[in-house]
């Protein structure tokens, strides 16, 4: 397996925050050897990010929870692989990563060429207008409007998006990730948060016609 | 559209500033608003102004998306102990990127 590459700069990703778990070391290489009281701990201790992440890339439960048992699975047949030389938790993001991107793949999710294949079409693209001020789209760009905006994305603006904006990976990360450029990243990126802004918006006028009815 | 090294940004036109605007956020420290080659043009121009200024919002909430994490279901785990039981579990080598 390739070693996971830390990404060079100061990353918001869940991962990448934690520092070094007590006993996880020592649980690694007792499940290395087949200890399953180890595994089962490995378990515990990072089935919340695995689960996270994988909620954040596919942003559907029912295959969160799909992907979550599948990087175990993985894991546990890859752990001998597992030399140390980066984080654990930062081995297994890149091997969660990698396991969704596969999975999309077989979806028909086509990551190769994203600027063809999954644009979304052009009703669902964004606008290419600034469109006008909007003095409330700062205040109403609450956590959970952004990630109900975020989950109803098309999957190729969202998996740039969660890669770089949440996750924290650079454009030349992403690229070899996704097999695209660097360009087609920083475009996908910006056409995400164009439709994000759409989306927000949307919501905050649906808002407040509500309030203005009530 | 990449940046262009010769781009005057004295005479940059709208349509202009939102072909480069992927490469500026993505070439300088993300932060658009304060890029000083740009203050007088985002003065000028309040529309590009509040585009740059609700991106950036976003880009910042995102560090904050899906903090509150919640863990999977227990029948992940039962599952999962149940392929392992059963010796049944291969997999597909994922390609690594």
């Amino acid at each position: 397996m390739t070693q996971a590459t830390t990404p060079a700069k100061s990353s918001p990703g869940l991962f990448k925050r934690n520092p070094p778990i007590a006993g996880e070391a020592e649980a690694i290489e007792a499940a290395k050897n087949g200890d399953p009281e180890a595994f089962s701990k490995l378990y515990t201790l990072h089935k919340r990010r695995v689960y996270t992440l994988c909620l954040r890339m596919l942003g559907n439960v029912s295959e969160a929870e799909d992907m979550t048992q599948e990087a175990f699975l993985h894991l546990f047949r890859k752990l001998g692989s597992f030399r140390g030389e980066s984080a654990f938790s930062t081995w297994l993001h890149r091997l969660t990563v990698n396991l969704v991107l596969m999975h999309l793949r077989k979806k028909g999710l086509n990551l190769v060429s994203l600027e063809e294949t999954i644009n979304p079409s052009e009703e669902d693209a964004p606008k290419r207008d600034f469109g006008s001020r909007d003095p409330v789209l700062a205040s109403s760009v609450d956590r959970v409007a952004l990630e109900r905006a975020v989950a109803s994305l098309p999957p190729g603006y969202r998996m740039v998006f969660v890669l770089h904006d949440v996750e924290g990976f650079e454009h030349n990360e992403i690229a070899n990730m996704l097999n695209c450029s660097t360009g087609n990243s920083k475009s996908q990126l910006h056409k995400a948060r164009l439709r994000l802004r759409e989306l927000l918006r949307e919501n905050s006028e649906i808002n407040l016609a509500e309030g203005e009815a009530a | 559209m990449p940046l262009p090294s010769d781009i005057n940004f004295d005479t940059l036109k709208p349509e202009e500033f939102e072909r480069y605007l992927p490469d500026l956020f993505a070439n300088g420290s993300g932060k658009v608003s304060e890029d000083p080659r740009l203050r007088k043009f985002l003065a000028d121009h309040p529309d590009c102004a509040a585009l740059v200024n609700d991106l950036e919002t976003i880009a910042e909430h995102a560090r904050s998306l899906f903090q509150v994490s919640a863990d999977p279901s227990d029948k992940v785990w039962q599952n999962i102990q149940s392929k392992l039981q059963q010796n049944s579990y291969e997999d597909e080598e994922p390609e690594l990127a």
